[in-house]
């Protein structure tokens, strides 16, 4: 979601929603770069990709044109094109949908590859290898940027739709010529469209992650007009020349905001003209000479910024905390790291093709609740002890440990153990977190019990997410919610349910 | 009837129904499995709220609403902010209770929600109950105006089609329908569908030729469209051509919309299947039942016609057309009732929808 409904224009398909792009090395092997782009942000298990859109990614050689206050990269008029188109569906025997695709390659060859095939296609000669499929969103989003709070991971658990495209980069982008890059992706539509209006060049495009949505876009900047659909619009590597001073006004005003998110002046009025100036042209910095690694990202703009040579491949890697890097430098210009609520996505990045991670299970989730005719203290003072025996199926149930940590053995009437680990507990907001440790066959259970005030009594919501160990066996859901409802039933017979 | 340069033209491109519809039920469960891990997560009520909607206007999923109304409950419980209440008038008035939506959006508006949220939700509120229409109509101009959006035409035509302004209606839709830019298929499935309606069902000698050239582009664009297969399943019954009716209805049945069920009993008693089509009717009126015991006011109309039609049932048309006006009087609702009242022969309800 780095670039994630970046306007407020609607975005109709969410399959054309371009999410984020990513430049790297190869880690299976250093001769060769590898270019990502994800849409379908927040994408469940069956998303695929849209037949009539062209998704590609753009390369072109890039100079440094100057440094220091008037620092600017030159990029080139030629440029090497990765473009994925996919088909219709199709069904094999057992009727399960498949999706084919073709990645143009830029000197014209095609390589035809079947979406969510994690061994990918090579080429007959070996220079170049593509997946197109599902995968873990390895973006991660910690913060309420509002107020520059941290948050949990607010993509937990969320796929998207990803084209990978690796290369021999000798082959490819002739880097004898020059070794730094910049890459942009594009969502296109068909070009025969509209008989009463101009045709719309594309969808969406992306270059450096949340170039809409935090530098042009900011919220705290109050009755401005919102200028992503014309961003939107714009050309990758050629922005309007009539509307470059209006986007470079806005970055202006959005970064100096930023700057003071702390409090703190962090950047001279000059230098921060600069960095307005090089965000203005929007693509994805990297250099195949250099070392690119997990901390790399934005380094070569930022040096170049700073008056000094860049000493890194720049780019962005899978596992490049992306927004924390970007935060960090506007806010307070590499003075103190801005980390946020989660180090890491949801599932690293993998050492091998197509280097995404496997996409997330879909999570199973048994929620239920109860309105009770009690006080919210009342009810909590029950339920709200994590080693209670309050529950109906429950012969006993030992602790060991204390506070956050402490594990609960929990021996049911049938006979099972289920054993579980306090995670959060808040008596004030009487909120409590806690995790399946044995005697459930899932994966990843997290529960909550929270208890609020309603009315003159309250409700009590009893929630559990969890993957299920095998997707086909509902058996564990039906377990959970039994005990669910069981449990919250007893409630009612004993503290009375609202009229 | 006039001839458009525009049926010679395919229509703008849009990705493949099947694909899209996979991709709808996809985003539909992940917004829910992400709204489980915390209801207050930013924009994903609403999300849902835009899934199940599109879920339920296309493929009809009658679920959908009972699953909206587990939503506003969730997050009305989750969050204290205007946005549980927007949602929840957003909700209420999907569900056509639109005093409770009214009632909701005074609230937000209370609490400081944004205007325009409100603006746009008040809007579609009196739209869809005819009220102070000079005023929908002035509002649904400036927004189509401005943006040229096909989200702001479409209504933009509906209360053109309203007001009997036909062929201004046609040419809002068509605007709509061709300068749409982008590749979903939902908003092109969904002007065209209105483009039916409106020649179909609405002018006053109507053409039903022209109508199903539109419900066959909306399938084209969307081939699980349901309502747009009904319609146009009525049109082929109404030329003879039950075969193709029954072609059209036959894989719209696992939607659970009683409506197939209805239409599929017309086209069956026409083939003189008469077995068949007295189940079909039992499954209709048994849908309609459940629906109304849940969600009476949403499907008032459509039962209503029911009722009066193959469930035979007058009183019960009548008693709930009469619902559907007392909620919202619009034009339609009143000659349904109308109509209804003749055939029941109720004297004093036709002269008090007259006054109306």
């Amino acid at each position: 979601m780095s670039d994630h409904v970046d306007g407020p224009r609607q975005i109709g398909d969410a399959a054309a929603d371009l999410s984020d792009l990513f430049a790297f090395t190869s880690p299976e092997n250093p001769a060769h770069t590898v270019l990502a782009a994800c849409v379908f942000p927040s994408a469940g298990e069956d998303a695929i990709f849209s037949n009539i859109i062209d998704y590609s990614i753009a390369v072109r050689r890039v100079t440094v044109a100057s440094v220091g206050n008037s620092a600017k990269f030159q990029p080139a008029d030629d440029e090497s094109r990765f473009s994925f188109r996919f088909e219709t569906l199709k069904r094999d025997a057992a009727g399960n949908a498949i999706q084919h695709g073709v990645c143009k390659l830029p000197d014209g060859r095609e390589l035809s590859l079947t979406v969510n095939d994690e061994k990918g296609s090579w080429t007959p000669e070996g220079d170049v290898r593509v997946f197109a499929g599902l995968r873990s969103d390895p973006f991660y989003l910690a913060w309420d940027a509002a107020e520059l709070k941290r948050l949990p991971n607010l993509l937990q658990h969320t796929n998207v739709l990803c084209m990978v495209v690796e290369f021999d980069t000798r082959r490819v982008l002739d880097p004898t010529k020059g070794s730094l890059f910049g890459a942009a992706a594009e969502t296109v539509p068909p070009q025969q469209r509209s008989l009463i209006a101009p045709a719309v060049p594309r969808i969406d495009w992306i270059g450096r992650p949340e170039q809409t949505n935090i530098r042009l876009y900011n919220p705290a900047l109050v009755g401005i007009d919102d200028l992503r659909d014309l961003w939107n619009q714009q050309t990758p590597f050629a922005i309007s020349k009539e509307l470059q001073p209006l986007f470079l006004q806005r970055l202006k005003e959005s970064l100096a905001d930023w700057d003071m998110r702390d409090g703190k002046a962090d950047w001279t009025p000059e230098a921060l003209a600069a960095s307005a100036n090089v965000f203005l042209d929007d693509f994805l910095l990297f250099d195949v000479a250099k070392p690119i690694n997990d901390d790399s990202h934005l380094e070569i703009e930022k040096s170049t910024i700073n008056g000094l040579p860049y000493q890194t491949g720049g780019g962005r890697t899978v596992d490049a905390n992306s927004i924390d890097i970007l935060l960090t430098w506007l806010v307070n210009r590499d003075r103190e790291f801005l980390q946020g609520g989660a180090t890491g996505a949801t599932k690293p990045g993998m050492k091998v093709f197509p280097y995404f991670a496997t996409p997330n299970t879909e999570l199973q989730t048994v929620a239920d609740s109860v309105e009770l005719a009690a006080s919210p203290e009342e009810v909590w003072t029950l339920i709200g002890q994590f080693g209670g025996a309050w529950h109906p199926l429950t012969a006993r149930v030992n602790l060991t440990g204390a506070g956050i940590g402490q594990l609960r053995t929990i021996q049911t009437l049938d006979g099972q153990q289920i054993v579980e680990r306090l995670e959060a507990m808040d008596d004030a907001k009487r909120f409590l977190r806690y995790t399946n440790i044995a005697g459930l066959a899932v994966s990843h259970y997290t529960g909550t019990l929270e208890v609020k005030p309603k009315g003159s009594g309250c409700v009590v919501d009893w929630r559990a997410q969890f993957l299920a160990t095998d997707k086909t066996d509902r058996a564990v859901k039906v377990r959970v919610s039994t005990l669910f409802k069981t449990g919250l039933e007893s409630l009612k017979s004993r503290f009375g349910v609202t009229k | 009837m006039t001839t458009f340069a525009e049926f010679e033209h395919p229509g703008p491109s849009a990705t493949d129904g099947e694909i899209a519809a996979i991709n709808l039920e996809s985003a539909r469960r992940g917004a829910w499995a992400r709204f489980a891990q915390d209801p207050r997560l930013p924009g994903v009520a609403e999300a849902i709220v835009d899934n199940e909607r599109l879920a339920s206007q296309f493929f009809g999923d009658l679920e959908a609403l009972d699953r909206l109304n587990a939503l506003a409950l969730q997050f009305a419980r989750a969050d204290g902010s205007s946005r549980s209440l927007l949602v929840q008038a957003e909700v209420t008035s999907t569900a056509h209770r639109f005093d409770d939506a009214r009632g909701y959006l005074a609230r937000a508006a209370q609490m400081g929600a944004p205007g325009e949220a409100i603006e746009r939700q008040a809007l579609a509120i009196d739209q869809a109950c005819g009220a102070e229409l000079d005023a929908v109509f002035a509002a649904r101009h400036r927004f189509a105006m401005a943006s040229g959006r096909l989200e702001d035409l479409v209504p933009l035509g509906a209360l053109l089609a309203d007001l009997e302004r036909f062929s201004e209606a046609d040419a809002v839709y068509r605007q709509a329908l061709f300068s749409y830019d982008d590749v979903s298929p939902f908003p092109l499935a969904w002007v065209c569908f209105q483009l039916g309606m409106l020649w179909g069902e609405l002018v006053p000698v109507p053409d039903p030729n022209l109508a199903a050239l539109w419900y066959r582009r909306a399938i084209a664009y969307l081939p699980s469209y349901v309502k747009a297969r009904v319609h146009l399943a009525e049109i082929y019954a109404s030329q003879g051509g039950t075969g193709e009716a029954e072609a059209l209805l036959l894989p719209a049945l696992s939607s659970g919309d009683p409506e197939v069920n209805w239409r599929l009993a017309d086209v069956l008693i026409a083939q003189g299947r008469l077995e068949e089509a007295e189940r079909q009717l039992n499954a209709a009126r048994f849908g309609f039942d459940q629906l109304l015991e849940r969600h009476l006011l949403a499907f008032a109309d459509h039962a209503a016609e029911f009722y009066a039609g193959s469930g035979n049932d007058c009183r019960r048309a009548l008693e709930l057309a009469r619902t559907n006006v007392a909620n919202r009087p619009t034009r339609r609702a009143v000659k349904q009732a109308q109509a209804i009242a003749l055939i029941t022969d109720d004297a004093a309800t036709t002269s008090d929808l007259h006054q109306a």
